[in-house]
């Protein structure tokens, strides 16, 4: 399934409105253009909130793991 | 700034130019009483950072650009020409303005900052300098709107994921969901944030009452009125207005956040559904026995009106009163309700504002927190928790935030 | 209202006290003073300056009050043309609001009063005393009385015009010290410049003019001619009823009246005029 690696993980867990996005807009220049972050988060919003980020911002969202209480949101870098 | 661009700017400085909007221009005496009502200025005393000295900078513009005056003796009132150097100034005079109002309570005449200053936000959009964070929060909200379908099996398993938290506060009554998603004509349509944590308690707070209620699938925030332009603001609050629509709810209960529920309740005209904002739900289903709170709190608690839900939105009385079933140590601020400080976090400033800004000019505030003696400061608005957390941190006052829904949840007895 | 009959209670005390100590004959005295100040025929630059005096108190008066109420009719038009605003602008109030809150807020400034006490007694002073000086010119009419029509003085014996510069004076000096100086613009010097010595100019005429070793030089009586002319339009010159040696300071009063009328739409003192509506925007 996964044909990528995760080279950075993102600790987005816990962080009030809109902490998750505005980090992920400014750390996600830590990545290289082409690479994949693993972004982890509690919020339910995320779910939609990262694919409607990912399309306003043109980069990707490649895959929404859920576990309990975990939520990993595989994000690519593309510009 | 070639002419082509001036002419762009000044048609949209004129979308803006309603009937209450030209008093607000054509008003000003310049006596200054506005001038101590700042929290910025009490904190950093600057002209710029008065709210006369920030509406002269778009006055000076209207009256060169639409006024006679400004035709035939730009020099009476000092008028300027819309360049470079004037958009940086509104810059500057918007993105240090909370819009908290506070100045329109001490003006003579009334004068609304804010929306003087959402002139200057919106020629900033126009001329593509506006904060890009927040326009990008704000196009992320408006396409959350256009897919969300796609998303609803994995928002309904997130839902999912969370209630056990739920029930670890309260449990589901039998015979209901946990956390109800999509319910028609259900008597209240929950409207959240992305984070858990302005869910949870909610949620256990509404099992209590045992309420039909239903959660929404979008976040209440606004970044539209943050950005200060119109068209985005409408579009992000219709979607919450289509759903509510859609699913002929009753009320419409916004998760505590202040611009959320100003905007809903103010901007939107006539709705077919009632808003409010949660915590006045939770003071009314005490009131009607519907849910016990004990007094679990043995800190000495305060509140902290938030500016968008007491000031411009009139809910006072609520969130004191749930306290004061919480705990039998409640002391106001001074000053409070319509006069209190801003937490400093408004206008999309915790969103896009400077750090060092945001913590420099709430002095005013932490030294009002301070002064109270509670070691707990409870708020109803996710902005000012953010904001109230960073200062007290910043400023070591001791004091820990809290949401009042959160209180409340903690409280629930049977 | 305490106040307005207050002060208007103070010209009837003098004209009590006058009419005892100088008996009957006061009148008379008053009129030799007036008769005394005979009118000379105007010669060389003279007669240009009688043109010129004539144009300030008789057509030029006319012109900017009809220039004032076109003025202001204009702006409040062109303001309720605008789109009306769609939504509310309310701040709520933590006490009980009535219906006529954005009344109280408008003539009484409670949070003024609250935070600039000072500041606030200033401004009322000067706004009561501007309401007062309003009435006491139309009171010269022979048609208006409001107080007696053999009453020397204007309403408040010259005290209002008193209540009415000391405050611009405050007005003045406050604009000098920051912050109020970093907001000022020029307009808002001048303005306060041409009140002020429109009020200086008044306040010449009401105290220089009873407080001569002779008493009055002009009464009310005298100006209530004038007035009458300008309400009859009868177009002739003041010059052969009212001269007297203060003849040119009066000149000089109407010319800065004439100019604060032609202002007063197209400077910010239109907030005589939007106080209310924009105060009524707070609160609904
Ligand atoms: C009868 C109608 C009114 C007239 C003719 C009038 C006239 C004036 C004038 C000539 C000034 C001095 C301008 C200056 O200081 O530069 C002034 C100042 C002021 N007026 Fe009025 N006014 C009127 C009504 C009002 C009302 C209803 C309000 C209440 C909201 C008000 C509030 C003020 C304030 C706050 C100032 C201070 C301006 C400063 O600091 O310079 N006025 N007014
Ligand atoms: S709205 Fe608030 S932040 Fe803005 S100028 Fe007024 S008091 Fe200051
Ligand atoms: S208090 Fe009102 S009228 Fe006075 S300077 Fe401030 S905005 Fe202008």
């Amino acid at each position: 399934m996964a044909d990528y690696t995760a080279v950075k993980t993102f600790d987005y867990k816990g962080l009030p409105c809109p902490m998750p996005i505005v980090k992920m807009s400014q750390e996600i220049s830590r990545i290289a253009v082409g690479e994949v972050g693993e972004v982890l988060s509690t919020d339910p919003g995320s779910i939609a909130d990262f694919p409607a980020w990912a399309k306003t911002t043109g980069h990707q969202v490649l895959d929404i793991v859920q576990e309990p209480g975990l939520i990993k949101i595989y994000v690519k870098r593309v510009k | 700034m070639d002419l082509q661009q001036q002419y762009e700017l000044e048609k949209l400085f004129k979308t803006k130019l309603h009937q209450a909007m030209r008093f607000y221009l054509e008003t000003c005496t310049h006596c200054g009483l506005c001038v101590d009502s700042c929290h910025v200025y009490n904190s950093m005393p600057e002209l710029r950072y008065t709210a006369v000295g920030r509406s002269e900078v778009v006055r000076k513009i209207f009256i060169k650009y639409f006024k006679m005056q400004g035709k035939i003796a730009p020099w009476l009132g000092e008028t300027m020409e819309m360049d470079e150097f004037v958009l940086d100034k509104f810059y500057e005079a918007a993105f240090s303005c909370t819009g908290c109002r506070r100045c329109m309570v001490h003006c003579p005449f009334g004068i609304d900052t804010q929306q003087i200053m959402s002139i200057a936000k919106l020629l900033l959009v126009g001329a593509d300098k506006e904060p890009k964070i927040l326009s990008m929060l704000s196009d992320m909200s408006i396409n959350k709107g256009e897919q969300v379908e796609e998303s609803r099996a994995q928002y309904a398993e997130a839902i999912k994921n969370i209630e056990p938290e739920v029930e670890a506060i309260w449990p589901t009554p039998p015979g209901k969901k946990t956390i109800p998603l999509e319910v028609e004509h259900a008597d209240v349509l929950y409207v959240a944030l992305s984070g858990k944590h302005s869910i949870i308690s909610a949620a256990a707070i509404f099992n209590a009452a045992d309420i039909n209620w239903t959660l929404s699938s979008f976040e209440a925030v606004n970044f539209g009125a943050f950005l200060g332009d119109p068209q985005r603001t409408k579009k992000i609050g219709n979607r919450i207005i289509a759903e509510a629509t859609r699913l002929k709810v009753k009320t419409v209960a916004i998760v505590e956040c202040g611009t959320a529920f100003r905007i809903m309740k103010q901007q939107f005209g006539k709705l077919p559904f009632e808003v409010v904002t949660f915590v006045e739900l939770i003071a009314k289903y005490h009131q009607e026995g519907k849910i016990k709170l004990n007094k679990v709190m043995t800190e000495k608690v305060t509140y902290h009106d938030p500016c968008q839900i007491a000031r411009n939105a009139g809910v006072y009385e609520a969130p004191r009163y749930i306290l004061n079933q919480l705990s039998d140590d409640f002391v106001d601020m001074i000053p409070n309700r319509e006069e209190n400080w801003c937490c400093g976090g408004g206008g999309g400033l915790v969103a896009a504002g400077d750090f060092e800004f945001r913590m420099k000019s709430s002095k005013v505030k932490a030294d009002q927190m301070k002064k109270t003696g509670a070691t707990v400061v409870a708020t109803a608005c996710e902005n000012c928790h953010s904001q109230l957390h960073d200062v007290c941190g910043y400023y070591n006052t001791n004091q820990h935030v809290e949401f009042i829904s959160h209180l409340a949840a903690q409280g629930l007895a049977k | 209202m305490a106040l307005l009959s207050m002060l208007s209670m103070i010209p009837f005390a003098l004209n009590a006290a006058t009419a005892e100590t100088l008996a009957a004959d006061a009148a008379q005295v008053v009129d030799a003073v007036a008769e005394a100040s005979v009118v000379a025929e105007p010669t060389g630059f003279g007669i240009v300056l009688d043109k010129i005096e004539y144009f300030i108190l008789i057509p030029w008066v006319y012109l900017s009050i009809a220039f004032m109420i076109f003025g202001i009719i204009y702006r409040l038009v062109s303001i309720y043309r605008a789109p009306k605003t769609p939504f509310s602008l309310k701040i709520y109030s933590s006490k009980k609001e009535s219906p006529l809150s954005a009344w109280n807020d408008t003539f009484m400034l409670p949070q003024v009063r609250r935070n600039k006490p000072f500041f606030w007694i200033s401004l009322m002073i000067f706004h009561i005393s501007g309401v007062l000086l309003i009435l006491g010119h139309l009171d010269i009419l022979p048609t208006i009385s409001i107080l007696s029509e053999d009453s020397k003085h204007m309403i408040g014996a010259g005290l209002v015009g008193v209540g009415f510069t000391l405050p611009l004076f405050h007005f003045l000096f406050r604009r000098f010290k920051t912050p109020i100086r970093e907001i000022t613009v020029p307009a808002d010097f001048l303005l306060i410049v041409l009140v002020l010595f429109l009020a200086l100019f008044g306040d010449m005429i009401s105290w220089g003019n009873s407080w001569t070793a002779n008493g009055f030089i002009t009464t009310k009586q005298k100006f209530a001619e004038y007035f009458q002319a300008l309400a009859t339009f009868n177009f002739e010159n003041p010059r052969y009823y009212i001269w007297s040696p203060h003849y040119h300071f009066l000149v000089i009063h109407v010319a800065l009246a004439n100019l604060f009328f032609m202002l007063v739409p197209f400077s910010k003192i239109v907030h005589a005029f939007f106080a209310m509506p924009i105060n009524k925007l707070r609160r609904k």
